[in-house]
């Protein structure tokens, strides 16, 4: 081979190296435009917030629409688009409400009581919590360019923290936008919806003529700043990749990161912020109380005597750091905390249990626990749980199933007795589980129930709504439609420029910068 | 030659109609529901029954499999449930980077499994061999997501050269987004030279027995004219029927490393279309994947004949 072509190829291959810049140093990732990369745990399966309660959506869109209401930082109800809040009638059945004025939609319009009045009754139509606030609903009307009037059955208390809820979110969008399935996104928030690229980003441009309240923020509400020019919210399934992202600095936020990279996180000080927010969510069993042999109350109650939630969340968190053994529903200082019957929480007494159970007449039917690896944290508490239950002599068969499977098969009352899930600890009691409501999966029915809830959702004044939730967590004991495991804590990470950035159970962007 | 290709032609159609049949069959035999998975945690029995009308679901199989095969003959391949837009659509976004990664990874693991193929044959039983045989073995041993973790932490969170994840920024060029491809087609191409090395030695060592090898060393050739010209020419044929379903496997998805570098690949897409039961994507992707391969057959075929006129004869 000559001297020439050789040189040749080894220009060729130099050239090659260059192009796709081997060994040169990554560019910050928000060159030109100030942008914020931030790692999600996939792909939303929609933009459609309304029609969905994934939290994945609700992160997103929360910067693209905005509701009437939402929470402060303590859980209070503060207004959003609403001008204050509303008046209400005496009997607690008319909800007035005032729009601010001069609110403008990403299309430039003005925001007013049609879009309001369309898009909550679309809300009511698609999304599930929707349809259970519709059900309270005996109109709602616009009563002028900037009022709307919300008229009930009955008086029904969780109506604003519904509206205010971020996820499955009573979201305010212009009507002329309103479709099945959705096309365009108009809303109202700090942020427009500009593109998504499927599994490689959603991407959010700031609104320049957005219309932020005055108030001081706090928690979700009060004034929003867009200061970032962009977000991007990047899909990254897999939580290790999150973790070495966050650590390389490519992106200025990673969400719900493995416990376990908690120490690794902490050790790379300077290259990323730990967030570790307690009481994010709790684990719960759902009992099928329609069917199988977990139909009978006695029996749920032998069964919830032998588990130890404790073991069970040791095994499903590991990290003590990130769990609470508690049974109070509701975590200690909040309005809804309370202590009734928590004495039958984490027991473990199998010598109990097997005399409870025998003594209600189970003869050893199966225990169908019916639960999926999507997430470790189920599966681990699903192992513990069976071994709880065969040691009261309880004859539990683990039934594992891909997630799809699972949402499938617990419609079927006749394919399971208990199956694992988990929920966000919302600050109403109404938002979650939905075993509270009617027609959820356990199919839990009974005239205790329907006193208690009856008294909780009729009283409108918030400070004796603590009192009659204690009385339901009381049944919730007794009966057993579900058990409350405890409460778990997320672990995310932020970047060390990122500015302004507090934790939430729905992360959000505005009112946050990058320091230079 | 036209024959052999009006006769491969027909092999395909026959194939392709079979894969249509059996991937609508498994995907809808398997439990789960989209729209379960759509509506999520709260949906009642109701919600689902109305969005199942809105997708044609509600329909009884047989007719959902008519309608679907309908589609497919005017070329359409549907619409995603969870994407919001055509299949088609949906599979040619993640055409680039599935199409990049592999032929970059196939470009390494030729280029590294080769030459290491043909040295450790030549070198039988030496050192060289022991080594190189050694690495085949772990880089078939070698779990992906364990290796993409691990030079993802060497190259992209020690020493910051590549990014950990994604394909490139809005926008980004393509040297930008070639640059997101470096690490996984790293992965990928070192892996897979392992399984290249083994042939490419196995063939190597079969024509190196050969008497025209012999006849060549004895009328005084030198020894690398021999090994590259009269033995790797003839050992090609298997070497190159891996390298070219190397390159079918990669496009059919790299799902593994797709994933753990979170690529917006066909691989990508069809793991969260089979975990959301997207009904249309797994069909139109599974398809269009064995299409690929088919394809990539009849070229191989077609190569050999280059390779080795005596195929053709």
């Amino acid at each position: 081979m000559s001297v020439a072509p050789l040189r040749r190829r080894i220009a060729l291959v130099a050239a090659l190296a260059c192009a796709i810049g081997l060994g040169a140093p990554v560019p910050s990732p928000a060159q030109g435009k100030s942008a914020l990369n931030l790692a999600m745990i996939g792909e939303p399966p929609t933009l459609d917030v309304q029609s969905t309660p994934a939290d994945l959506v609700c992160i997103i869109m929360q910067h693209v629409y905005e509701t009437l209401y939402t929470f402060d930082a303590k859980s209070n109800l503060v207004p959003m688009l609403a001008e204050g809040l509303p008046k209400v009638s005496a009997d607690g059945k008319v909800y007035s409400i005032a729009l601010r004025k001069g609110v403008k939609l990403h299309s430039g319009r003005d925001l007013d009581a049609e879009d309001v009045v369309a898009s909550l009754k679309r809300w009511m139509e698609v999304s599930p919590r929707g349809k259970s606030v519709n059900a309270q609903v005996e109109s709602l009307s616009a009563k002028g360019p900037l009022a709307v009037e919300i008229a009930l059955k009955n008086a029904y208390a969780p109506l604003l923290a519904q509206l205010a809820m971020p996820s499955g979110m009573a979201a305010i969008m212009a009507k002329e936008s309103l479709a099945q399935p959705l096309k365009e996104f108009i809303g109202t928030g700090p942020y427009r919806f500009k593109e998504r690229r499927p599994d490689q980003y959603v991407l959010l441009t700031r609104f320049d003529g957005y219309s932020a309240r005055t108030e001081t923020p706090i928690g979700y509400g009060g004034k929003r700043t867009a200061t970032m020019e962009e977000l991007r919210f990047v899909p990254v399934p897999n939580a290790n990749t999150r973790v070495e992202g966050a650590l390389a600095g490519q992106f200025h936020y990673a969400d719900l990161l493995p416990i376990e990279a908690l120490g690794r996180l902490e050790k790379a000080t300077g290259k990323v912020v730990p967030l570790l927010t307690p009481s994010f969510g709790f684990p719960y069993l759902v009992f099928n109380t329609k069917e199988g042999s977990m139909a009978q109350q006695a029996v749920r109650k032998a069964a919830q005597t032998a588990l130890g939630p404790g073991e069970m969340l040791a095994a499903g968190f590991g990290d003590t750091r990130s769990f609470i053994a508690e049974g109070n529903h509701f975590p200690k200082g909040t309005p809804f905390y309370s202590d009734a019957g928590t004495s039958n929480y984490n027991e473990r007494d199998a010598r109990k249990s097997k005399a409870q159970a025998e003594q209600a007449g189970y003869k050893g039917e199966p225990v169908r626990i019916l639960t999926s690896r999507q997430y470790d944290f189920h599966h681990n508490m699903a192992l513990i749980m069976a071994e709880q239950l065969k040691r009261a002599g309880f004859k539990a068969e683990l039934n594992v199933v891909e997630w799809a499977t699972l949402l499938q098969r617990r419609a079927d009352p006749k394919l399971w007795d208990i199956y694992i899930t988990h929920s966000g600890l919302f600050p109403e009691p109404m938002l979650s589980p939905p075993q509270l409501g009617d027609g959820a999966p356990g199919w839990w029915t009974s005239p205790a129930k329907t006193a208690a809830l009856a008294a909780l959702n009729q009283e409108p004044n918030p400070a004796k709504r603590g009192p009659l939730w204690a009385k339901v967590q009381q049944v919730v004991y007794d009966e057993v439609p579900y058990i409350q495991v405890g409460k778990f804590a997320s672990l995310s990470a932020r970047s060390p420029a990122l500015e302004g950035y507090t934790p939430h159970t729905y992360p959000f962007f505005w009112n946050t910068s990058l320091k230079n | 030659m036209r024959r052999f290709l009006l006769a491969r032609l027909g092999g395909m159609a026959v194939v392709l109609s079979l894969v249509a049949v059996l991937v609508f069959i498994l995907t809808r035999a398997a439990p789960g529901d989209p729209v379960a998975v759509l509506l999520g945690d709260q949906a009642t029995a109701d919600d689902i029954a109305r969005v199942q009308k809105v997708y044609g679901l509600d329909r009884s199989l047989p007719e959902q499999f008519v309608l679907w095969l309908r589609e497919l003959a005017r070329g359409n391949l549907g619409d995603s449930i969870f994407l919001q837009r055509p299949v088609t659509q949906a599979l040619w976004e993640r055409a680039e980077p599935t199409t990049l990664l592999a032929l970059l990874a196939v470009a390494i693991a030729a280029l590294v499994g080769v030459p290491c193929g043909v040295v450790s044959a030549v070198f039988r039983g030496r050192l060289v061999d022991q080594v190189f045989t050694g690495f085949a073995m772990l880089g078939a041993s070698v779990p992906s997501f364990w290796f993409g973790l691990v030079l993802m932490q060497i190259f992209a969170v020690s020493l910051g050269w590549f990014p950990v994840s994604g394909y490139g920024e809005p926008g980004a060029s393509l040297a930008a987004r070639l640059h997101c491809l470096v690490l996984p087609a790293t992965v990928l191409g070192v892996l897979n030279s392992a399984l290249i090395l083994r042939f490419t030695r196995a063939s190597m060592l079969d024509v190196l027995g050969e008497d025209y090898v012999r006849t060549a060393r004895a009328k005084g050739l030198p020894e690398t004219r021999v090994v590259l010209k009269h033995a790797l020419r003839n050992a090609l044929v298997p070497i190159v029927t891996v390298i070219g379903l190397t390159v079918a496997l990669m496009i059919g998805g790299a799902v593994v490393t797709e994933t753990v570098f979170g690529l917006p690949g066909v691989g990508n897409l069809v793991v969260s279309a089979v975990t959301r039961r997207d009904y249309p994507v797994i069909q139109g992707a599974l398809l269009v994947v064995a299409a690929i391969y088919v394809v990539i057959n009849v070229l191989i075929d077609l190569l050999y004949t280059v390779v080795d006129p005596r195929v053709n004869t």
